[in-house]
């Protein structure tokens, strides 16, 4: 795995800051029964939820500078900076399934634009593999495979021709349906979990820096549940099993020494990539088609001019 | 709505498939309602459970298998994780651990194993896991046998 040691990927815990602070409000928090706690926590998700939909709407990049306008300066010159390459950005929500849902859309939306039917086959057959490991993992399948039909079926439906064909707003509708969108967030957990303990012995370190659970303890509680955010190792994971490459492009306050100030990427490679763009080594011989803006916390969806 | 369905209705195959392969396990859907299940679990031996049959009632929400179950012990139980009164039970994976990967059947598994492994400090009865935090095994062993014996095994004659 290559690191950028300027790339802060600490998962600064942005989303469950809101609950903590209401929690210590209330004094006599003893008194309340794990429903309780679990209702307000659907209740200030469902507040959250009216604010941005699971994926917004495209806007320009002057939308991205507007929220800084009295921020830090470091980070005003970072947006102008990102202004020369990139155009528009996406939003989605901040839920903890950001990373999930920011590829999700990014993915189909460029197989629907593209519409480059060979990706579609040659993701397919990642996708069955994935589904051979987690029955080699001792997975129950009924517990995962709705969850892999409904994303090939995503996967069919953007591919025009065929009945089932759907437009780019159509796209955007079931982005924003929790019963598709959940469900293909989910597809993508179980993806990336049995990435991670197919190749455990790979990605054990990784784990190890991060907490103290085994891999497999990892997997069923930071990959598996819902709304637990990603981190370099879950984007690793997914862009191996995949074989997608996945452009990160951090937004933070970090400068350089001199004190100019540049932005970073990270570009995640997959691992055994069968492109001969990648046999030379060279990263700057790929060119992922998904870009994704890392502010600390949070993934939305970049393009590029 | 019509995705849970779906996936309660493979579940329930499955248990009706596999009914002998966890003798400790007895999972039943509702005559009428397949968001109602009961279980009845076997408490597991060398603890002071063991001997004891154990009722739990599930109640599965729309959203599931993306949101866990929501499940009690109807039969009263004298132990750290379970709510004396209400039976609700504190375990991760009913709560911010919960993933589809589990099934109502495997949930069943873990409230066996947290029954033989009480996590004394994350207390839903203070009194029980105050006896374990102060390391008064027997007293922990001797009422929650007691409670065992009282509510959880057929009465004698």
């Amino acid at each position: 795995m290559q690191s950028n040691p300027d790339a802060r990927v600490d998962n600064a815990d942005a989303e469950s800051n809101l609950t903590s602070v209401e929690v210590s409000l209330i004094d006599d928090w003893q008194n309340f029964r794990d429903d309780d706690v679990m209702q307000q926590q659907s209740d200030i998700q469902a507040v959250e939820s009216e604010k941005i939909p699971f994926v917004g709407d495209k806007e320009p990049l002057s939308s991205l500078a507007d929220e800084y306008k009295t921020g830090s300066p470091i980070l005003l010159e970072k947006i102008k900076i990102l202004n020369e390459q990139y155009a528009a950005i996406r939003r989605t929500r901040g839920d903890g399934n950001c990373f999930f849902r920011s590829f999700m859309f990014a993915y189909l939306e460029h197989i629907m634009e593209s519409q480059d039917k060979a990706e579609a086959d040659r993701i397919k057959a990642n996708v069955e593999q994935c589904r051979l490991t987690l029955q080699k993992l001792g997975y129950t399948e009924f517990t995962f495979e709705d969850f892999f039909a409904l994303f090939l079926e995503q996967l069919d439906d953007v591919i025009q021709g065929s009945d089932a064909s759907i437009s780019h707003d159509e796209l955007v509708q079931r982005s924003r349906d929790q019963s598709v969108s959940d469900y293909v967030v989910m597809f993508f957990r179980f993806v990336t979990s049995s990435e991670v303990q197919k190749r455990s012995d790979f990605f054990e370190p990784f784990i190890q820096g991060l907490t103290s659970a085994s891999v497999q303890q990892f997997c069923k509680t930071a990959v598996e549940p819902m709304g637990e955010e990603s981190d370099h190792v879950h984007i690793t994971a997914l862009s191996d099993a995949l074989g997608v490459p996945i452009r990160v492009v951090y937004l933070d306050r970090s400068s350089c020494d001199n004190g100019s100030v540049s932005v970073n990427h990270h570009d995640f490679a997959p691992a055994g990539n069968d492109q001969p763009s990648a046999q030379n080594g060279s990263l700057e011989a790929i060119s992922p088609f998904i870009t994704l803006l890392y502010r600390p916390g949070h993934y939305d969806i970049l393009y590029s001019k | 709505m019509q995705q849970s369905r779906a996936r309660l209705f493979k579940e329930y195959k499955e248990v009706q498939r596999e009914k002998s392969a966890d003798p400790d396990i007895q999972l039943v859907c509702d005559d009428s309602n397949i968001f109602k299940w009961n279980a009845l679990i076997k408490g597991p031996s060398e603890t002071p459970f063991e001997g004891g049959v154990f009722q739990l009632a599930f109640s599965v929400p729309e959203q599931y298998p993306l949101q866990p179950p929501q499940v009690r012990f109807l039969t009263k139980i004298f132990h750290p994780n379970v709510h004396f009164k209400t039976g609700e039970i504190c375990l991760d994976i009913l709560k911010n651990a919960w993933s589809p990967a589990w099934t109502l059947q495997s949930v069943c598994r873990a409230i066996i194993a947290l029954m033989a492994h009480p996590e004394p400090d994350s207390p839903l009865n203070c009194d029980s896991g105050n006896l374990l935090r102060s390391g008064d095994i027997r007293g922990y062993q001797s009422m929650a046998r007691m409670y065992t014996r009282l509510a959880a095994m057929p009465k004698k004659g």
